[in-house]
């Protein structure tokens, strides 16, 4: 039974068809990739399966959970966690603070917060210190305290990442999380993320551009082209498919 | 311990504070400091909405005005009677003592009613619709209240109750005035300095994320809008019972928009910001006086250059707390640097 | 019978006033998506300006329709001019500085109350008399509806403004421009329309559209004063709200609607509640059909 399981999935915006019977499945542990040229439906998948918007037909099951339609807070509470493609930071909160958002959990309780017992003491003591681990993990520790949209850009993108993760998830969806790096930087994500895979044994799906860094880290990739899949498999097979190589360039070499 | 003894020491100052202060200030100056109460918490409470959950609320003094008009409904129709059978079993001090925190009480919870009732709906929406909203209903209940006749609709409702004349139900002791204000600051203040409170801030920042984190927008929102609107009812009842008369006319949209000038010009986002503003603005007009019909031109053209020099208004989104005042029972927060 | 027809005429003519300054309101937040708080007050002026020129010209004591086709004019202007003060001094330094969109909103605030306070300095808060500057005197009757031409006045002379600006937009240059703004500024601006320009032309033109109201509500209504602006004020932003704010026939319809709506509830229910009755369908319309009868749902895009 795969963790994620998108059947038949189309969305339409009044006229525009985003994404038309669209299927797809990420088994347990695995890391997969969905892939394909501007605007062929990927972070609106991404949207949907999160719950930004609703299906207009077809359904998205997270562990045998029917999760379309359902709202966002929901879908991470049952254990899906998000990074985006716009940066999309709580710009004047600290790194610290931004992981922290992730761990209020459902079972927050302002009267308690005002009470402040020893409980509550405890409590936060311990979520700080949840909170400065994550950050240690993507190396983040000594930004702790500093304004999210003070820090430098890669740093931007690992702190989403350490924030999804703080929610603890089962699935993580990383959208384009190498946009805008160097290669050595994309390296060390590339290295970060099997990772999280291999340590905490995530299940991650992953949108990008560059097809080498996916080509890189993913046993699958899943092609999407005007809101259609056209090819699925292993990088390799992918990467060779005319359709694919259509799609991105036209006509014409692999790329 | 010594947190206990400082807090043992601003209990004293308070009940010093009700006895000294009436036979040291003549009552002008009492007048504007119970003023300055009021204003201070209605800006603390309207700061939890629009400061901290981003929210742009304009009809705050909607919820005042609830909490004005409940609670001296209380304290008229039932109050007085109480006050009335029990004024042989107890000193009138104590017994008013232990009477004060009722129509408080019911003024805030009808307020909160309030809030949720318009919350719900109004929430919904972003931006500048929330902003109308809120100005609409704020309007409507003040309206609602202006043509209700048991609660003296056009004429204000007067703090007496017929059938115990000369039984004072006013409340205007400073001291025990701006201790519940304190005391809900404290309240406020410790919910949103939390990792709980955090969501609030998340919410201002990006509904889109936050949800994505796991909050509950919606739920968030409302919570903010409730607890806010029932810190503007207790604003209002302690209004009510240390003026002795109230009308719908203190309880216009002008009203709303002098609150929102605090909340703005202390800082969107800074609980000692807005107390600092709600204290000058309330103070100073009263004591420039002389200053007569230019004081609203003044105020105007300081709203206009505070957006245009310094939109950030006093503090921003910092606090000023001096570190004596600091508590040991603070969440570990980090003072957000960079 | 006859009352219903009567009471649907006067909420018209109240409606081609509310429409007027409901035009300012929504042609603004069209190209600026700022909700202009001043606008009312701006109407207020306008009344005002008519009321000292017509005293100062001589038309008060002789009435004639060249007097008030000339206070008209000049009223707008005024209000012209001020609009584009407005906007140059106090809303286009926060643009410039992308400001985003609570701060201008925050400023109109301030702007009202400046202009409130002011007028109440300056004109004195007493109400004055708007001198009459056409003759009172019944129209038409046609059985059991009485037209006074003061009304035709009033009728004509806003339809008239809504027709000449409805050719402005539709027909030239400019108005495609406005629409062009409005629809997607930083697309307007790559494409070289000078938005800055148009921008200072919509506070105008919608300004004038307030003052001109300002005058017919003076003629109609003469007992003026320096907050007669709020109330109006917050009317017209209803109906341009009921019509899909930025939505300029909408504006036109909103405001014909409220007008017939509030006058009908007033006469037939209370008119203690006439106030209430814009609260009322803001609330509705903000709940049921945000975006107005004429307006365009928006997404955001994620």
């Amino acid at each position: 039974m795969p963790l994620l399981e998108v059947e038949k999935l189309t969305v339409r915006f009044g006229g525009l068809t985003a994404v038309s019977d669209f299927s797809f499945h990420a088994d347990a542990g695995a890391l997969v990739a969905l892939i394909g040229p501007n605007g062929a439906g990927k972070t609106t998948a991404f949207n949907i399966i999160t719950g930004i918007y609703a299906p207009t037909s077809g359904s998205v099951r997270f562990d045998s959970h029917e999760i379309g339609g359902a709202s966002p807070h929901r879908i991470c509470a049952l254990g899906v966690g998000r990074t985006f493609q716009n940066i999309r930071l709580f710009r004047s909160l600290s790194a610290l603070e931004n992981v922290r958002t992730a761990l209020i959990g459902t079972q927050r309780s302002g009267l308690r917060d005002v009470v402040r017992g020893g409980r509550w003491l405890r409590r936060e003591a311990e979520l700080e210190a949840r909170g400065r681990s994550l950050l240690a993990r993507l190396g983040l520790e000594r930004m702790a305290d500093v304004r999210a949209d003070s820090l430098p850009y890669g740093e931007q993108r690992r702190l989403e990442i350490a924030r999804a993760l703080a929610s603890d998830p089962r699935l993580l969806l990383l959208d384009e999380p190498a946009a805008g790096m160097n290669p050595s930087e994309k390296d060390a994500l590339c290295a970060l993320v099997a990772g999280l895979r291999d340590e905490l044994g995530l299940t991650i799906v992953l949108i990008d551009h560059d097809v080498g860094f996916v080509m890189n880290l993913c046993e699958r990739v899943t092609v999407l082209d005007h809101g259609e899949k056209i090819a699925e498999g292993p990088p390799d097979a992918v990467r060779r498919d005319p359709r694919v190589i259509e799609a991105y360039l036209g006509t014409g070499e692999a790329a | 311990m010594r947190e206990r003894a400082l807090l043992l020491l601003a209990l004293g100052l308070l009940v010093a504070a009700d006895v000294l202060l009436p036979r040291v200030l003549n009552p002008y100056y009492l007048t504007i400091l119970s003023r300055i109460g009021v204003a201070v918490l209605a800006a603390v409470s309207l700061q939890l909405v629009n400061g901290f959950t981003g929210q742009f609320s304009i009809g705050h003094a909607g919820f005042m005005a609830v909490g004005a008009y409940v609670s001296a409904a209380v304290s008229v129709h039932a109050g007085a009677a109480w006050l009335a059978a029990w004024a042989d079993a107890l000193p009138a001090w104590a017994l008013r003592a232990c009477y004060f925190p009722v129509p408080l009480l019911a003024g805030g919870a009808a307020a909160a009613l309030a809030g949720l009732a318009v919350g719900i709906p109004a929430l919904r929406l972003r931006g500048d619709y929330l902003a109308i909203a809120t100005l609409g209903f704020g309007e409507i209940i003040r309206i609602a209240i202006l043509n209700v006749d048991a609660v003296g609709g056009a004429r204000g409702l007067s703090l007496s109750a017929p059938a115990h004349p000369g039984l004072d139900l006013r409340y205007e002791g400073l001291g025990a005035m701006y201790g519940v204000v304190a005391l809900s600051v404290a309240v406020i203040s410790r919910l949103v300095y939390s990792t709980g409170g955090l969501a609030f801030r998340a919410v201002r920042e990006d509904e889109t994320a936050a949800e994505s984190v796991g909050i509950a927008t919606t739920r968030v929102k409302v919570e903010a809008f409730v607890v806010s609107s029932f810190f503007a009812g207790v604003a209002g009842a302690l209004f009510a019972h240390s003026e002795g008369y109230i009308h719908t006319n203190s309880f216009s949209f002008l009203r709303s928009f002098e609150i929102v000038v605090f909340v703005v010009l202390g800082g969107l986002g800074s609980i000692t910001g807005a107390i600092l503003a709600a204290a000058l603005l309330t103070a100073a007009p009263e004591l420039l006086r002389g200053l007569g019909e230019w004081r609203m031109i003044l105020y105007s053209v300081l709203l206009i250059a505070t957006m245009l020099l310094r939109p950030q208004g006093l503090f921003g989104q910092r606090e000023f707390v001096p570190g004596w005042l600091r508590s040991r029972r603070e969440a570990p927060r980090a003072a957000a640097r960079g | 019978m006859e009352n219903f027809l009567q009471q649907l005429l006067n909420g018209i003519t109240w409606g081609g006033i509310y429409a007027l300054i409901a035009l300012g309101y929504t042609m603004v937040y069209g190209v600026l998506k700022l909700i202009n708080f001043a606008h009312g007050d701006v109407y207020m002026v306008g009344a005002m300006t008519g009321y000292y020129l017509a005293h100062a010209a001589g038309f008060a004591a002789h009435p004639s329709l060249y007097g008030l086709a000339v206070t008209l004019l000049v009223s707008m202007a005024v209000c012209g001019a001020l609009g584009a003060t407005i906007e140059r001094v106090a809303y286009r330094p926060l643009r410039l500085r992308g400001a985003g969109r609570l701060a201008p909103l925050i400023t109109a605030i301030g702007v009202s109350l400046l202009l409130e306070n002011t007028g109440q300095l300056v004109f004195g808060a007493d109400p004055k008399f708007f001198p009459a500057l056409v003759e009172s005197r019944e129209l038409v009757s046609l059985g059991g509806i009485s037209l006074s031409n003061v009304q035709a006045v009033v009728l004509a002379t806003a339809l008239a403004l809504m027709a000449g600006l409805e050719f402005v937009v539709m027909r030239t240059r400019f108005g495609r421009a406005i629409r062009a703004v409005s629809f997607d500024a930083p697309a307007a601006a790559l494409m070289g329309v000078p938005v800055d320009r148009v921008i200072l032309g919509t506070f105008v033109l919608g300004s004038a559209l307030a003052a001109a109201a300002g005058i017919l509500v003076g003629l109609s209504n003469p007992k003026i004063d320096p907050l007669m602006g709020i109330m109006p004020g917050i009317k017209a932003f209803v109906a341009a709200v009921l019509g899909g704010i930025g939505n300029i026939p909408g504006a036109m319809a909103g405001g014909l609607l409220l007008g017939v709506i509030e006058t009908l509830v007033a006469g037939y229910l209370s008119s203690t509640y006439r106030d209430a009755i814009a609260f009322v369908v803001l609330i509705a319309i903000l709940l049921l059909r945000p975006t107005g009868l004429f307006g365009a749902p928006q997404t955001e895009k994620v």
